[in-house]
C-alpha cells in the first residue's frame, strides 16, 4: 500500500492477511455484458464472501438490452447478497456507479446484528466484466479499514497485462489528472476503488458517462482525504477491450469535463 | 447578379419551401418569422450594397461584416444556451430514471417506520 503525498498517517494496524472486519459493499454497474462474465464475477464474490465479513453487491443494470434478473445470478447466502436496481434506460458507468452509491449509503442495516452507522466497513467499486479480482477488491477494503478513507487501485504495481496503446493514453490520463487534482496517483480511470462512508458520503457523482473518474479524483482532492494506493491486477481481454474504453474516448472525456466546469456546480 | 448571389438565392428559397412543406401544420408562427428573416437576407444577398451602406452608417467597412457581427454574436450564445439546456434536461432525466431505479431495486425489504414513498432507499436486507 503507498500513500499519496496527500494523505495523513494511516492508523489502523497492519492486517496484510485474514479476514476483514466486514462486511463490505461492491458497487458494480453493469451493462450489455459478454454472457457468463457477471455471473463468475458474483460467482468468485460469492465464494470468498466470508473472508470479507459479509458481502452486499449494489448491481446496477444501466439500461441492457438482455436485462439482468436476481433468478439468473449466484444463489444468495448469509454472507452473500445482491441487491439489483435498473436503469430503463441506458446513462453511463457514472451514473451506474452513484446509483449503487446512493443505494449503498440509504441501507440503514446491512445484516441485521450491525447498527445502521456500521453498515459497512468499507465500498468498493468494481468492474463486473471480469477484468477486476476478487482479492484486489478485498485489499482495498481492508487498506479502508486500516484508515484510509479513500483507496485506489494502481494497476501498474500489480500483475497486469496492459496493452502498449492503453498504456501510452493511461500515461497521459495520469498526468493530466495531476495537473488538475493535485492528486500524484500512477494510475488513472482504474475502476477498482475503495471508500469509508464518510468518505462515498462526500463523492457524489455527476459525470453520466466515463469523466466520473476524474470528477472522483477532484472530489477527493477538494476534501483532503487520507488517500492510499494498492496494487491490482487488471485482467485484459479481447472481449473487455472490446467493450472498455477506447483509446480515443479521452476526447469525450475531456468534452464532458469541460461542460461540466461550464455549466455545472 | 453573381453566380454566389444566385446559388445563396436557391439555398434560402429551397430551404424556405423544404421547411413549408415539413413544418406547416406545427409551427405556423416559427415559420413566418423564419421566412422573414429569410426574406430580408435574400434582399440583401440581391442587392448588397444596401447592406454596405448600413454598415458604413454605424462605422463598419463591408456591408457582409455588418451582417456576420450579430449573427456569429447570437450563435455562439445560442450554442452555449442549447448546451447548458440539454445538460439540465440529461440531469432531470438521470434523476427520474434513478429514483425509478432506486424504487423498484430488487432484494430490499422496506424496514419498519419507513416511509412507503421512499421504500427502495430506506429499505434494509433481511437475513
Amino acid at each position: 500500500m503507498i500513500a499519496t503525498e496527500t494523505a495523513s498517517a494511516v492508523r489502523s494496524p497492519p492486517n496484510q492477511g485474514g479476514e476483514l472486519r466486514g462486511p463490505v459493499a461492491i458497487l458494480m454497474p453493469v451493462h450489455d455484458g459478454e454472457p457468463g462474465a457477471l455471473g463468475r464475477t458474483l460467482g468468485t464474490l460469492r465464494e470468498h464472501a466470508e473472508s470479507f465479513g459479509g458481502v452486499v453487491v449494489f448491481l446496477v443494470d444501466d439500461g441492457s438490452e438482455d436485462a439482468v434478473h436476481l433468478r439468473d445470478l449466484p444463489a444468495q447466502t448469509a454472507a452473500f447478497r445482491v441487491v439489483l436496481a435498473r436503469h430503463v434506460v441506458n446513462l453511463g458507468q457514472g451514473a451506474a456507479l452513484e446509483t449503487g452509491r446512493q443505494l449503498a449509503l440509504a441501507q440503514p442495516v446491512a445484516f441485521p446484528s450491525l447498527r445502521r452507522r456500521e453498515a459497512f466497513t468499507a465500498y468498493v467499486t468494481m468492474d463486473a466484466d471480469g477484468q477486476h479480482l476478487e482479492a484486489d477488491a478485498r485489499a482495498l477494503a481492508r487498506a479502508v479499514e486500516e484508515g484510509a478513507d479513500v483507496a485506489f487501485g494502481n494497476r501498474f504495481l500489480g500483475d497486469s497485462n496492459v496493452p502498449t496503446g492503453r498504456h501510452a493514453v493511461l500515461v497521459l490520463a495520469r498526468w493530466f489528472e495531476r495537473f488538475i487534482t493535485g492528486l500524484r496517483l500512477a494510475d488513472a480511470h482504474n475502476g477498482l476503488r475503495g471508500f469509508s462512508r464518510t468518505a462515498l458520503e462526500r463523492v457524489p457523482i455527476r459525470q453520466n458517462r466515463m469523466a466520473h473518474a476524474t470528477e472522483i479524483k477532484l472530489r477527493v482532492s477538494r476534501a483532503s482525504m487520507r488517500v492510499v494506493e494498492v496494487p491490482v491486477s487488471v485482467r485484459y481481454t479481447r472481449e473487455t477491450l472490446a467493450r472498455g474504453q477506447r483509446n480515443l474516448s479521452g476526447a469525450i472525456i475531456l468534452c464532458d469535463l469541460m461542460l461540466q466546469y461550464l455549466f455545472g456546480e | 447578379m453573381t453566380l454566389a448571389a444566385l446559388c445563396l438565392l436557391v439555398l434560402v428559397f429551397g430551404l424556405v419551401a423544404f421547411d413549408w412543406a415539413t413544418l406547416r401544420g406545427k409551427n405556423r408562427r416559427a415559420l413566418f418569422l423564419e421566412v422573414a428573416v429569410f426574406l430580408g437576407g435574400a434582399l440583401f444577398i440581391v442587392f448588397p450594397e444596401r447592406a454596405t451602406a448600413l454598415a458604413h452608417m454605424v462605422g463598419i467597412g463591408r456591408g457582409v461584416d455588418f451582417l456576420l457581427y450579430p449573427t456569429v454574436i447570437w450563435l455562439v450564445r445560442e450554442s452555449l444556451l442549447s448546451r447548458r439546456r440539454r445538460m439540465e434536461d440529461s440531469e432531470r432525466l438521470t434523476h427520474v430514471v434513478r429514483e425509478l431505479a432506486m424504487l423498484r431495486a430488487e432484494n430490499l425489504v422496506q424496514s419498519a417506520g419507513a416511509p412507503s414513498h421512499s421504500a427502495g432507499v430506506t429499505a434494509s436486507l433481511t437475513a
